[in-house]
């Protein structure tokens, strides 16, 4: 038996600030004109095996380049670039080789936890940042899985991801180790690298004498480091849930790598020349390993008006990362300086949440995050934020309005993403939106690594105003 | 009269409605008739039903969903197979206990038993609403009035039990005890929402109304619950109402 099904999706976003983007001022353009096509063919050639292909076909909506060769002008790929997606394909049997074992592999995508999207017991798949207001999507990896049921209570599986797949980030994001320059190309400030702010001073030291103007610093280069592709850099997942009375209890046990990159050396080569001393800044990030433990669990308490309550929370065994810094003058060394990153000591990410519906007409949901998914307790720490998103129905659900916006506590920076959904007709959703970036674009402090603003930098991204259609079938 | 003709009516009385509720047998009590109307409505060990479910908005405008819908005793298995909702699927193995597979999350999570009153797709018709209902545990009975065709029966509330109704009118038709109509009044009176059943039709056997209308009274908005296909007494398995089926394939 086939099941066919998909979307097709045109998203336009235009950019409503001028100080966010790589060049302040860089004014008010369209940002995204994207069309997505997904595909997903579900066959069932047995009632006990099933076999799931999605893809998506991806258009940018903007040539290649602003400035485009004429003898590129017949190359679709130049002229009208596009990526093919491949989301799923895995084939999936039942009751193999016992009734209460299901086997799974291939390329999937798998969720763990409780809470939505920032459950830290969520590993298996790395986060697709690519687009950060899709920001439940995952990159999709090859895997095996083994779901057992040997009571209608207990749930055990087991997941083997063989090679490491790092998570996409966003385009905005260089923009977090780039150098800020005035309007002459003076230098007036560079990311501070993630050590002591002493040390960051050591290291202003070395150049304060210097006149800004005469220096050409280039956007530091960033290279990652990924696993190797051997069997003792595959990741495990292992997990047992327990259904009693009203609530689901989850044990959670990750190894392998945390899926966003983290300082690891950098070198700063000083050619000194004239009119200019040329600065070159090369960066290198790796994947670290990690253990992670976690429990999560899920409630519906009609005890309570009903409310549901979600929770996860994990303790993290971090592969310890010292960073270290050399500076180098025509080849020979300044000043080395060395920090830990990562200390390697255990820490806990945790995330609390409720929800509820109030008839017809409202639901809510709020949660409270220790601990964001790209954040490693390294020289960054770890913040707090709080979340909530309320959504309003309105004319039996034909317009939805939903609000979500989330706050950092530790520094008061913030997002609001409201969206007005107006189901035109089933399977057919005009969205208009916007996504606002609050909080400020500068580090409080130059030379503290960790007083950046988390939504406030500019590698969280742009202001923008979003229209997006989508037919489902 | 001749055997043959003899043979003949009985055949006709017997084959007649109105020989199912016959009018020379003792009279039925309202709880009796509330009871039949009950086991008429779970007089099946197991129901797999694809339905159509029409929204019909104030303005005329009709919003049509497709839905396949399983249920064995309690427990009930929900997919939505079009509409923006497609792939979407809730399993409700009881009032508090409902997961829900979300595809833009390519999981599965419970949900508060507060959404089990959420409409659906905006339509006049709740989760709760789908459910099995047993009327005679939660109201006491009256009847109100009967005709050649019906019994309408008057529920209210037993004390102790929280409803948002205050009066819950039934239709009983005599014919197969089926529930043709229901009107729902608020407390204060005043009625709130209203389903209207037709078309009676045998499924396997089993007779069933193969449409349904709720209704709002107060605005006009009302909903149609087209049965397009059913089948019950599969021996449908307890395993397909698990979380495990619930994921399975998606």
């Amino acid at each position: 038996m086939f099941d066919f099904s998909g979307y097709e999706m045109s998203d336009v976003r235009f950019d409503i600030d001028d100080y966010r983007g790589p060049t302040p001022g860089q004014g008010y353009t369209f940002s995204l004109n994207r069309n997505d096509v997904d595909l997903k063919l579900r066959i069932t050639p047995h009632p006990r095996v099933v076999g799931v292909v999605e893809t998506r076909l991806r258009f940018y909506g903007f040539v290649s380049s602003q400035t485009l060769a004429v003898a590129d002008l017949w190359d679709a790929s130049q002229v009208s670039p596009f990526t093919l997606y491949l989301d799923q394909a895995y084939v999936a049997v039942k009751s193999l080789p016992l009734s209460w074992i299901d086997l799974k592999a291939g390329r999937m995508q798998v969720t763990w936890g409780s809470a939505d999207i920032f459950s830290p017991n969520d590993n298996l798949n790395s986060r697709d940042f690519s687009d950060p207001l899709d920001y439940t999507r995952k990159v999709p990896n090859e895997m095996l899985e083994v779901d057992a049921y040997p009571t209608s209570w207990l749930t055990l599986n087991a997941v083997w991801v063989p090679i490491f797949q790092p998570s996409w980030l966003p385009p905005s994001a260089p923009l977090a180790f780039a150098v800020q320059q005035n309007a002459q190309g003076c230098l007036t400030q560079f990311p501070a690298p993630p050590l002591s702010v002493a040390q960051n001073q050591q290291l202003e030291g070395l150049f304060s004498a210097v006149n800004p103007c005469a220096l050409s610093f280039a956007n530091p280069s960033v290279t990652t480091y990924l696993p190797n592709n051997a069997l003792g850099d595959s990741q495990v997942g292992l997990r047992a849930r327990i259904a009693v009375g009203g609530l689901d209890l989850g044990l959670n046990y990750y190894y392998g790598r945390f899926g966003f990159p983290v300082a690891y050396d950098a070198s700063v080569s000083v050619t000194p020349g004239s009119p200019q001393t040329n600065i070159a800044y090369d960066a290198e990030v790796i994947y670290p390993r990690m253990q992670v433990a976690g429990l999560d669990f899920s409630y519906s308490a009609p005890w309570l008006f009903d409310i549901g309550f979600v929770g996860d929370a994990a303790v993290i065994f971090p592969e310890p990362v010292n960073f270290a810094l050399g500076i180098y003058e025509n080849g020979s060394p300044l000043l080395t300086l060395v920090q830990p990153n990562v200390s390697g000591q255990p820490f806990v990410k945790a995330t609390f949440g409720a929800e509820r519906s109030f008839g017809d007409f409202l639901y809510v949901n709020a949660m409270y995050i220790h601990g964001f998914f790209d954040e490693f307790d390294d020289a960054y720490g770890l913040h707090d934020y709080v979340s909530l998103t309320p959504e309003f129905k309105i004319l039996h659900d034909r317009l939805k309005l939903r609000i979500a916006a989330i706050l950092d506590l530790t520094d008061l920076s913030n997002v609001v993403y409201p969206q007005l959904t107006w189901t035109v007709l089933p399977s057919v959703e005009v969205m208009l939106g916007a996504f606002i970036l609050g909080g400020s674009t500068h580090p409080s402090n130059p030379l503290d690594y960790a007083s950046r603003s988390k939504f406030g930098q500019l590698a969280a991204g742009r202001d923008d105003a979003i229209l997006r259609v989508t037919i489902t079938w | 009269m001749p055997a043959g003709r003899l043979a003949a009516l009985a055949l006709a009385v017997l084959a007649s409605p109105s020989a199912i509720a016959d009018p020379a047998a003792p009279k039925l009590s309202p709880a009796e008739i509330l009871a039949r109307m009950e086991a008429t409505n779970n007089d099946y060990a197991d129901q797999m039903l694809n339905e159509r479910l029409t929204v019909v908005d104030v303005d005329g405008t009709r919003r049509s969903y497709d839905l396949t819908f399983r249920q064995k005793g309690t427990k009930r298995l929900v997919e939505f197979t079009s509409g923006e909702s497609n792939g979407m699927a809730v399993l409700v193995e009881d009032r508090n206990d409902v997961y829900v597979y979300l595809p833009g999350f390519r999981k599965v999570r419970r949900v508060s038993a507060s959404s089990m009153n959420e409409s659906m797709v905006g339509s006049d018709l709740s989760s709760d609403d789908m459910a099995t209902v047993s009327w005679a545990e939660r109201y006491d009975v009256k009847l109100e009035k009967e005709d050649d065709t019906s019994w309408w029966l008057a529920l209210t509330p037993k004390p102790g039990v929280e409803s948002n109704y205050g009066r819950i009118v039934h239709r009983v038709g005599k014919a197969h005890f089926l529930q043709q109509e229901t009107h729902w009044f608020d407390k204060a009176g005043q009625e709130v929402k209203r389903l209207v059943s037709s078309e009676p039709t045998s499924y396997d056997g089993v007779i069933r109304n193969k449409l349904a209308i709720f209704s709002d009274p107060r605005t006009g908005h009302r909903t149609e619950l087209e049965t397009t296909s059913a089948k019950y007494n599969q021996g449908l398995g307890d395993e397909l109402f698990t979380v495990r089926q619930l994921q399975w394939g998606r």
